[in-house]
């Protein structure tokens, strides 16, 4: 009486069969549930430094913070001079309407390799409440084909905008109070730093390090 | 990457770099206390609010607004201090205080002023837009949730999709919710369409073949393939339509419904409709239609071999045939109503109609000899379903039963899905290789089932490691899962204030010191603390005399965010005490990891205090 059913038809439900069972629980699955990967690894986030340093910094910045902009030239420069530390950018965009901009133009720039040329160019325009046209004029000259920046913009929005929620929820998650924040290894440090306070933290991070559970 | 393992990624570093900051400061003020915010009545009916700001911070003028009831209104500002600092550019800054006034205009009959400002403490750190409510009949000032007008930037414009090109700077309006989502639209699409073939297999859509070869019959003159071929799809495509909009239903519904539909009452309530089909498709009972009406319709299907009367038709059987498939096609709008999106919903049910639909089209092109034979298998595919139905129901009851029992449930399915699969094989003659794979799956069904009831058994529940239950691989999982269970049946979870407060009343009444540890899933850092500090004897030792909170913080909402607030938790791992009195023990805090001994150490001092 079971003769009619064939193998491949017999295959075909089975296949089927399995797909209905595992959709609901990939359907389900958050994408922003916060792990200490998407910290310090989300590939999505642009990185600087040295790939392979011993220590990583993780650098919540707004392109309309001024102090963000006070402390990036010398945490560049204690991570150009270590040459042992990875830096990972998160674009946390939440002083100013126009943050939100400079953010979308640095991600969408990262699509032809570009992100830190423009990235330094918005954080090189001083002050707060920078208006959306210098920060694209900056952008522009920054050495982007502009044809393909908004072909990207267009393209990735929605991964864009995926990464800068993500970003949001890690920043509420660890509890940043405003920016800048930094992540140095184990510490957390929620203001502005000189070049003086940036190898100090880093120097106790890399000495934290070195003895975990010590308290 | 061993920093990792150590990051205590909450671990505030404070007096610890004060030596070497720049203006002194010794650590970040909230930014309540930075900017005090007080709001009064004016002679004239309108609201002044003013701001005592702390000295070394700012706030910016031109970032005060103020809306009522979602609507931006005018607020009037003094003039403030110019920055001259290069750094800045033209920005006026408020130091140490400052006043703005809502004119009585603005105010009429409206019961909520929202007050939205910003500011920065001096070279350290600049604040998020904070936002106060106003109720103002009373005057009480509030934190304002999600305010619609002033919000964070990013939220503002990733909702309300400012798009902006380096050539023109327009904004664009392209639908990113929806966008955001549309990773899972493919799959889930294909995943119905793949279910609708499934579904075209059982003998519910056959009533239909009849309907569309009426239909093309009386066709007037002779049929061309490509004209048949139309009338087919024509037919189709409305029947996925039709669903479509069902889907669009379901998922509005949904969209209601959805905080309804996770409560453990309704959850039970779906497992027993996933059962129910489960029986009719076990051939228990059917869900069909009367016969009458199926024939009445194959009748007058078709007079005119229009498109649009095919798809007329297409559209009409879907919706009167349609509950023939009721079992199957009630699940996917369940499943489409708890997701609760409309497009997502509306599409995969379009999807699932389409897969439907294909054969038939096969049919109304080729004609009946491609279409494979009703008989035995369809039998099979409809008890194939028939699991399906009986997984979902139990997948859904993991979210409100105990562990112990989900692996029991699931033992068991596997079990009779194994059992099935064999007695197929035995009761065949001859048998093929089809058979061969149904005994290899049942018998694989079977192993699996065994391992998880005997999971079940120990207390012990590791779908994808189902071996660890009987002993095949130990050393991680049960360890883990000892060490864990132990220290976490002592433990009550509490996720909002007034799991707090019960647990502070249980606690005054016994006389005893409250530990809570403030934990979250996603918490690295908790977990190792509960693997190797908690469980050690000597620390379960010391928790005795104590009772033991878990405040959840997983899923990270307006509850948890007020229950670390009233204890200025800035984040998981953080531990209070709170004395018998319902005081917290300050100096017994902890904050990020510890080792064991400093964990007795501050256990020691909390029993002192």
């Amino acid at each position: 009486m079971t003769d009619n059913i064939s193998r491949a038809q017999f295959l075909r439900l089975a296949a089927l069969s399995a797909t209905i069972l595992v959709l609901p629980s990939a359907a389900l699955a958050d994408e922003n549930e916060i792990t200490r990967n998407m910290i310090f690894n989300d590939p999505e986030s642009p990185t600087g430094g040295n790939p392979n340093g011993d220590l990583t910094i993780v650098d919540f910045f707004d392109y309309n913070c001024p102090y963000c902009k006070g402390a990036a030239k010398p945490l560049e420069k204690v991570v150009k001079a270590d040459g042992n530390i990875r830096l990972v950018y998160k674009d946390w965009p939440i002083l100013h309407p126009t943050s939100i901009i400079g953010a979308r133009l640095a991600l969408g720039a990262k699509y032809q390799g570009k992100y830190l040329p423009v990235h330094h160019a918005l954080m090189n325009i001083d002050g707060y409440g920078v208006e959306q046209e210098k920060m694209i004029e900056a952008t522009r000259n920054a050495g982007v084909d502009a044809a393909q920046l908004d072909a990207d913009m267009t393209a990735h929005a929605d991964d864009i905008a995926r990464l800068v929620k993500r970003n949001l929820n890690i920043a509420d998650a660890i509890g940043l109070q405003g920016t800048p924040g930094f992540l140095v290894g184990p510490f957390k440090v929620n203001q502005a730093l000189n070049e003086q306070g940036f190898v100090r933290v880093v120097a106790d991070a890399r000495a934290r390090q070195k003895t975990p559970q010590s308290k | 990457m061993p920093y990792v393992r150590n990051l205590g990624f909450v671990t505030v570093l404070l007096g610890f770099i004060a030596g070497v900051l720049p203006a002194g400061a010794a650590g970040i003020m909230p930014p309540d206390q930075a900017f005090q915010f007080h709001a009064e009545a004016t002679d004239k009916g309108g609201v002044r609010v003013d701001w005592s700001i702390l000295p070394g911070h700012y706030l910016y003028r031109d970032r005060i607004q103020a809306s009522v009831d979602g609507q931006p209104v005018a607020i009037q500002t003094v003039p403030g201090e110019s920055k001259d600092d290069p750094n800045f550019g033209p920005t006026e800054v408020y130091h140490g205080s400052t006043t703005a006034t809502v004119l009585a205009e603005a105010l009429n009959n409206k019961t909520t002023l929202t007050v939205t400002y910003q500011g920065c403490a001096e070279n350290v750190i600049c604040y998020p837009p904070i936002s106060k409510a106003i109720d103002l009949p009373t005057l009480r000032v509030s934190d304002a949730q999600d305010n619609p007008s002033a919000g964070a930037p990013a939220d503002k414009s990733l909702d309300q999709d400012q798009m902006v090109t380096t050539a023109d700077a327009a904004n664009g309006t392209e639908d990113e919710t929806a966008a955001l989502r549309g990773r899972g639209l493919i799959s889930t699409m294909f995943a119905f369409l793949g279910f609708g073939i499934l579904l075209s297999l059982t003998p519910c859509v056959f009533p239909m073949i009849p309907i569309m070869s009426g239909m093309l019959a009386r066709t007037e003159g002779q049929l061309s393939l490509g004209r048949s071929f139309v009338l087919s799809s024509a037919y189709v495509l409305a029947m996925a339509a039709a669903y479509g909009t069902l889907g669009i239903f379901a998922a509005w519904s949904g969209e209601n419904l959805q905080a309804v539909l996770q409560t453990p009452t309704a959850i039970l309530v779906m497992s027993l409709v996933f059962v129910v089909l489960a029986l009719s498709m076990f051939g228990l009972f059917e869900l069909q239609l009367p016969q009458s009406w199926t024939a009445r319709l194959a009748q007058s299907a078709g007079n005119k071999g229009s498109v649009g009367g095919a798809a007329a038709l297409g559209f009409g059987s879907a919706l009167i045939v349609g509950p023939c498939v009721t079992p199957p096609l009630a699940a996917a709008l369940i499943y489409v109503g708890q997701t609760g999106e409309v497009l997502h919903g509306s599409l995969a049910l379009f999807a699932l109609g389409l897969g439907m639909g294909l054969p038939l089209v096969a049919f109304g092109v080729l004609g009946a000899r491609v279409l494979p034979r009703s008989g035995a298998w369809l039998m099979r595919t409809k008890h194939i379903f028939g699991f399906v139905f009986l997984a979902l129901a139990v997948w859904m009851l993991s979210r409100v039963l105990p562990i112990r029992l989900m692996a029991a449930m699931w033992g068991v399915l596997f079990l009779a899905i194994g059992g099935y699969f064999v007695s197929f094989w035995m009761l065949a003659k001859p048998r093929t290789r089809g058979h061969a794979a149904a005994v290899a799956i049942g018998m694989l069904s079977l192993v699996y089932g065994v391992a998880l009831a005997a999971g079940a058994g120990a207390s012990i529940y590791e779908p994808l490691q189902p071996l660890a239950a009987v002993g095949l691989v130990t050393a991680n999982a049960t360890g883990s899962s000892d060490g864990l269970h132990l220290v976490t049946n002592n433990f009550r979870t509490i996720t909002n204030e007034a799991g707090l407060e019960h647990a502070i009343e249980v606690a005054r009444k016994q006389g005893k010191t409250i530990m809570v540890d403030f934990s979250a899933e996603w918490c690295t850092e908790c977990k190792l603390m509960e693997r190797n500090v908690f469980s050690q004897e000597a620390v379960r030792r010391a928790f005795r005399g104590f009772l033991l909170v878990k405040a959840d913080l997983t899923h990270f909402d307006g509850d948890s965010k007020e229950l670390m607030k009233r204890f200025s938790v800035v984040g998981p791992p953080t531990i209070v005490f709170i004395s018998p009195d319902g005081r917290e023990i300050q100096e017994a805090r902890i904050v990020g990891d510890v080792s064991v001994s400093g964990f007795l150490s501050k256990l020691a001092k909390a029993v002192r205090a």
